[in-house]
C-alpha cells in the first residue's frame, strides 16, 4: 500500500513539484530585485532560463556527471513524493540527503579544482544541518506518536505548540538547505559572493537544467517541511501553513539580501550548536514530561 | 537436529585439522587447492547449517566431556605459555604478569572451586549463532581465499631473504574460525572462555606477523588491553560458580532476567570483556594498532571474527543488561560515547585502513549501546548492524589491501582517479562505503531502527549521539566517495594484474552485500526476528516493511547507475575543465600562472584537524569511558549479593 502511494506520490510531485517551485524561485528574483531598487525580471524567468539551458548543447567535462545529477534529481522526486503522501518523514530525510551526496559526487567527478571545492563545501553543509534534520525528525515522532507525516492530520493541535524549539532550529538551518546567503558557501545565486560558481562550475546546458529542476523542488519540499508544523486535524490550518510558508519564505530572501557570507567555522559551529540546543533540549523536553 | 549438531562439530573441528594441515604445506600451489577447496566447505557446510534451521529457537543439545574440559585448561594453559614466552622474549612484563595471573585463575576456578558444577547442554545454537555462523562461514572464509593473493603480492613486496611465515599465517587464520565456532555454538561458558582466549592469541599472532619492532609493539599493546578483558571474563566465571551456580550461558541468562541483582557483578565483568574485545574507548588503540597487520588480517579482525565476539557477548547479555541498570548504562555510555568520539575522529584521517578502524571502532560503539538499550528494538537493530557490518566493512578491507598493493599507498588522498585507474575495484569500493553511511543501503536502516528503540526507551542523550555521529560519518565516508569518483582523462588501466582470487573474495563480498540489501526484509524474517521473539517474545522490526521494500527498490536503482549507468558511453561533446586563465595541460590541472610559468592546481581534501584531531578528541573518550567503567564495577560490587 505505502509502496503504490509513494509511487502515485512521486509521480504527482515530478509534475506539481517542478512547477511550484519554478513559481516561487520566480517570486523569489522578483522580491530580491524589489528589495534592491530594482523592477527584476518577470515571475517565469527561472523557467525561460530553464528551458534554455535544455535547448543548448551537451557539452561536458565527462560522461558520468550527468547520470550522477540525474540520480540526484530522481532521489529529490522521491523524497518529495514520500513526504506529500503522507509516508515516513526519516525516510523522507535520508531520500533527500542520497540526493545531496549523488549531486556531491557529480561535482567530485570533475576533477576541476573549483567544483571539489564547492563539493568540500556542500559536504560540510550537509554535516552542519544533518542533526538539526534528525533531530526534527525525533521531536515529530516524539509529538505525532509516528514518523508518518500523514499523522499530523489527526492531532487536535498543530505540532509546533509542542516542538516549537525544533521549528526555530529547522528555520536557522533553513537557510543553509535553501543555499541562501549567508550560508551559501557550496555555491551562491549571487554573483559578487563568488569568483567561480562552486559545485556546478563544470555543469552546463540540460545537466545545470536538471540542477535546477532539482533545486526547485528541494525548496518546495523544504516549504513543506516548514507547513507540516502548522497543520493539524482542521482543514483551514492548510491555509495557515501555507500563510506561514510563504511568511517563512519571505523572511529568506529577506536574510538573502541582507547577510554576507559566512566562514565555515561559524556555519558549522553554529549550527551544530542550534542542533545541540534547540533539538536536544525540545527533545529531551518531549522524552520526560 | 542430529545432523545439525554433527555440522557444529565439523565447523568447529575441521578448521583445526585444515590449519594443522597448513602449517606444514609450503609450497604455494597445494596450499591455493587447500585454502580454496577448505574454505569453500565451511562456508558451504555454514549455509547448510543456517539454511536447516532457519526460524529456529534456542536448540540446546546434551553434550558433556570431562575430556574436553580438560582439553580446554590444556589449551589456556598452552596460551599462557605462548605468552609469556614472547613477553620474556620481547621483555614485555606486563603481558607476562596477565597471562601468568590468569592462567593461575583458570587453574583454580578449575580444580577447587568449578567442582561439581556440570553443564549437561554443552552445546547449542539459536538464531543469533546462525547469523554469526553465516559472517563466520562465508565472509570469513571469503578473506581467507582473499588472503592468498594477497600474501603472495606481500611477500613479493618482503625484503630479499625475509623469513616466510605463511604457513603460520594460513593456520592462524583457521584455528580462527574454528575458535569463533566455539564461541557462538558453547553453551559452557568455559569452553567458550577457552575460544574467546584463542582468538586472543591469534590475532597477537597475526598483529605480530611481521615481526618489525611496531607490529611487536602493537600486538602487545593488543595482547595486554584484551588479556585484561579476558581476566574480566575470568571474574564473571569466578561469579558464576560461587553466586550463580552454574557455568551453562543459557541458565545464566535465565536467571540474570529473573534475578538481576544476583548476576550483576557477572554481567558487568563479561561485559567489560566484550568492551574490550570490541575495542571500545579506552581500548581503541589496539584496533587501530592492529593495521600494521597484511590487510586479510584487518578484515578478518574487523569484520567476521574478534570484535564481533566482542559485540555478540553483549548482544547476548542484552537481555539481561536490559533489567540490570550499573552494566547497562555502563555499556551504553560506553558504546554511545565512543560511537560519537571515533566518528568525529576519523573526519581527521587521511590513511585509508584507519578510516575504516576508526569507523568499524565506532559502529561497535553503536552495537554495543543498542545491546546496552537491551529491548526487542534494539536488539534487531544491532543484529543487523553486525551483518552489514561484517560484509561492507571486510569488503572495504578487502578493496584497500588490492589497491594498495596496486598504487603503493593507502593514503585516500592517493586514491585520486581510481574510477580510472582501477575501475572495477573503485566501483567495488564505492559500494562498501555507500552501504556504510547513506539510505537506502542496510547500515543506514539499521540505524533508523537504532533511532527508533533510542527514542521509545528516552534515551535522550544517545538521541543526540546518534544525530551528530552520523553527520560526522556523512562527511568522512563522502569526502572518500569523491576522491575515487573523480574521473580525468584516461590513465593507465592498473588492475589486470589484481590476482583472480582476489577477485573471487570482491565479488562474494559484493553479491552478499547487494543481496543482503536488498532482501533486508526477508533477512528480518528467517534470521533476526525468530531470535528476538525467543529472547523476548516480542517482535523486534520497528520500520514498516513497506518502507524497507522502498529502500529495497533504491538500493537496486543505485547499484543499477554504480555499475551500469555511470561509464556508459554517452553522446556529447567532450570539454576541458575550468582553470580560470590559460590552461597547460587540462588532465593534469596545469595552467598558466601570472609569471607564465606552469602551475599545476591541486586540492586536498578537508580533514578538520583543528575540530577533530585525535589530540583533542582521544583523551576526553579514555577519561570519560574509564570513570564510567570505574563507577559501574563499584555499584555491581555493591548490589551484587556475595557468597564468600
Amino acid at each position: 500500500m505505502t509502496l503504490l502511494t509513494t509511487l502515485i506520490g512521486t509521480l504527482l510531485f515530478a509534475v506539481a513539484g517542478p512547477v511550484v517551485g519554478c513559481l516561487l524561485a520566480g517570486l523569489d528574483r522578483v522580491i530580491s530585485a524589489r528589495m534592491q531598487g530594482r523592477v527584476g525580471p518577470p515571475v517565469l524567468q527561472p523557467y525561460y532560463d530553464v528551458r534554455k539551458l535544455f535547448e543548448k548543447e551537451r557539452v561536458s567535462v565527462n560522461s558520468v556527471e550527468g547520470v550522477y545529477v540525474a540520480c540526484a534529481l530522481l532521489f529529490a522526486l522521491l523524497a518529495g513524493g514520500i513526504f506529500f503522501s503522507g509516508g515516513n518523514l526519516l525516510m523522507c530525510v535520508f531520500v533527500i540527503t542520497l540526493s545531496s551526496l549523488f549531486f556531491i559526487m557529480a561535482a567530485y567527478s570533475t576533477r576541476s579544482p573549483y567544483a571539489e571545492v564547492g563539493a568540500a563545501r556542500e559536504t560540510l553543509q550537509v554535516m552542519s544541518y544533518e542533526p538539526m534534520v534528525l533531530l526534527m525528525a525525533v521531536a515529530f515522532f516524539q509529538a505525532a506518536n509516528s514518523f508518518d507525516v500523514a499523522a499530523v492530520l489527526r492531532l487536535d493541535h498543530p505540532i509546533v505548540c509542542t516542538i516549537w524549539l525544533v521549528f526555530l532550529g529547522v528555520l536557522f538551518i533553513l537557510t543553509i538547505k535553501l543555499r541562501k546567503s549567508p550560508f551559501d558557501l557550496a555555491l551562491s545565486h549571487h554573483a559578487h559572493q563568488e569568483i567561480v560558481r562552486g559545485v556546478t562550475t563544470e555543469m552546463s546546458g540540460p545537466v545545470l537544467g536538471m540542477v535546477e529542476i532539482m533545486h526547485w523542488c528541494e525548496n518546495v519540499l523544504f516549504m513543506g517541511w516548514i507547513g507540516m508544523f502548522f497543520v493539524w486535524a482542521n482543514p483551514v490550518s492548510i491555509v495557515i501553513a501555507i500563510l506561514i510558508v510563504a511568511l517563512v519564505y519571505f523572511l529568506e530572501i529577506w536574510i538573502d539580501n541582507n547577510f554576507a557570507r559566512v566562514k565555515w567555522q561559524f556555519m558549522f559551529k553554529s549550527a551544530w550548536l542550534v542542533a545541540l540546543i534547540a533539538g536536544g533540549v525540545n527533545v529531551a523536553f518531549l522524552a520526560f514530561l | 537436529m542430529e545432523f545439525s549438531f554433527g555440522l557444529i562439530g565439523f565447523l568447529i573441528v575441521f578448521p583445526l585439522i585444515v590449519a594443522a594441515v597448513l602449517l606444514f604445506v609450503r609450497q604455494e600451489a597445494p596450499r591455493r587447492v587447500i585454502v580454496c577447496a577448505s574454505g569453500a566447505v565451511i562456508a558451504a557446510a555454514s549455509v547448510i547449517l543456517v539454511v536447516m534451521n532457519l526460524g529456529a529457537g534456542c536448540t540446546l543439545m546434551e553434550f558433556e566431556s570431562m575430556a574436553l574440559d580438560f582439553v580446554c585448561t590444556g589449551i589456556s594453559v598452552a596460551i599462557a605459555a605462548v605468552i609469556i614466552w614472547f613477553a620474556v622474549r620481547y621483555k614485555n612484563l606486563l603481558a607476562g604478569v596477565l597471562a601468568a595471573v590468569q592462567v593461575v585463575g583458570t587453574l583454580i576456578l578449575e580444580f577447587t572451586f568449578s567442582h561439581g558444577i556440570e553443564v549437561p547442554y554443552g552445546l547449542y545454537f539459536d538464531s543469533l549463532s546462525l547469523l554469526m555462523t553465516f559472517i563466520i562461514g562465508v565472509v570469513g572464509s571469503g578473506i581467507c581465499i582473499y588472503a592468498l593473493g594477497y600474501m603472495e603480492d606481500f611477500q613479493a613486496h618482503e625484503p630479499e631473504g625475509a623469513p616466510d611465515r605463511r604457513p603460520l599465517f594460513f593456520a592462524l587464520m583457521f584455528v580462527f574460525l574454528s575458535a569463533m565456532y566455539v564461541i557462538v555454538f558453547s553453551n559452557n561458558m568455559e569452553w567458550m572462555f577457552t575460544g574467546w582466549e584463542v582468538t586472543t592469541l591469534c590475532s597477537f599472532l597475526l598483529i605480530g606477523y611481521t615481526r618489525t619492532d611496531e607490529a611487536i609493539k602493537n600486538a602487545f599493546r593488543q595482547i595486554v588491553m584484551n588479556l585484561a578483558g579476558g581476566l574480566g571474563f575470568l571474574v564473571a566465571l569466578y561469579c558464576c560458580a560461587l553466586t550463580v551456580g552454574t557455568f551453562s550461558f543459557y541458565e545464566f541468562l535465565v536467571i540474570g532476567q529473573n534475578n538481576p541483582a544476583l548476576t550483576t557483578l557477572a554481567v558487568t565483568a563479561l561485559a567489560f570483556a566484550g568492551i574490550t574485545k570490541a575495542a571500545q574507548m579506552p581500548f581503541q588503540t589496539w584496533l587501530l594498532g592492529a593495521m600494521v597487520a597484511p590487510t586479510p588480517t584487518s578484515a578478518l579482525l574487523h569484520s567476521s571474527t574478534m570484535v564481533k565476539a566482542g559485540v555478540f557477548m553483549l548482544v547476548k547479555l542484552a537481555p539481561v543488561l536490559h533489567v540490570s541498570p550499573a552494566p547497562s548504562i555502563m555499556v551504553m555510555l560506553v558504546g554511545g560515547i565512543t560511537f560519537v568520539l571515533c566518528s568525529f575522529m576519523a573526519i581527521s584521517q587521511s590513511n585509508a585502513k584507519r578510516v575504516l578502524a576508526y569507523s568499524t571502532i565506532a559502529n561497535l560503539g553503536l552495537i554495543c549501546a543498542c545491546a546496552g538499550v537491551g529491548t526487542a528494538e534494539a536488539v534487531w537493530a544491532a543484529c543487523f548492524l553486525i551483518l552489514f557490518h561484517a560484509v561492507a566493512k571486510s569488503l572495504l578491507f578487502l578493496c584497500v589491501g588490492t589497491a594498495e598493493h596496486h598504487i603503493g599507498s593507502r593514503d585516500i588522498e592517493d586514491m585520486d582517479l581510481l574510477f580510472d585507474r582501477m575501475p572495477r575495484l573503485a566501483r567495488f569500493m564505492m559500494l562498501g562505503i555507500m552501504c556504510m553511511f547513506i539510505a537506502p543501503f542496510g547500515m543506514l536502516l539499521a540505524k533508523w531502527a537504532t533511532l527508533v528503540s533510542f527514542v521509545d526507551t528516552r534515551q535522550v542523550a544517545l538521541i543526540v549521539i546518534l544525530a551528530f555521529g552520523s553527520a560526522a560519518t556523512f562527511m568522512f565516508w563522502a569526502k572518500w566517495l569523491g576522491k575515487l569518483s573523480g574521473i580525468a582523462g584516461e590513465p593507465e588501466n592498473v588492475e589486470v594484474t589484481v590476482k583472480p582470487t582476489e577477485w573471487v573474495a570482491l565479488l562474494i563480498m559484493a553479491c552478499l552485500l547487494v543481496l543482503a540489501c536488498v532482501f533486508l526484509p526477508l533477512v528480518s524474517t528467517v534470521l533476526v526476528e525468530p531470535y528476538v521473539a525467543s529472547v523476548y517474545g516480542v517482535l523486534g522490526q520497528d520500520i514498516s516493511t513497506d518502507n524497507l521494500w522502498l529502500s529495497s527498490i533504491c538500493v537496486v536503482i543505485v547499484v543499477a547507475v554504480l555499475f551500469a549507468g555511470v561509464g556508459a558511453k554517452q553522446k556529447c561533446r567532450k570539454v576541458d575543465v575550468y582553470l580560470a586563465g590559460i590552461s597547460r595541460d587540462n588532465e593534469g590541472r596545469a595552467f598558466q600562472n601570472s609569471l607564465s610559468g606552469t602551475t599545476q592546481a591541486t586540492t586536498r581534501n578537508w580533514y578538520m584537524e583543528s575540530v577533530f584531531g585525535e589530540a583533542r578528541i582521544a583523551p576526553v573518550g579514555v577519561v570519560f569511558n574509564s570513570l564510567i567503567m570505574v563507577v559501574a564495577f563499584a555499584v555491581a560490587f555493591v548490589v551484587t549479593p556475595m557468597v564468600f
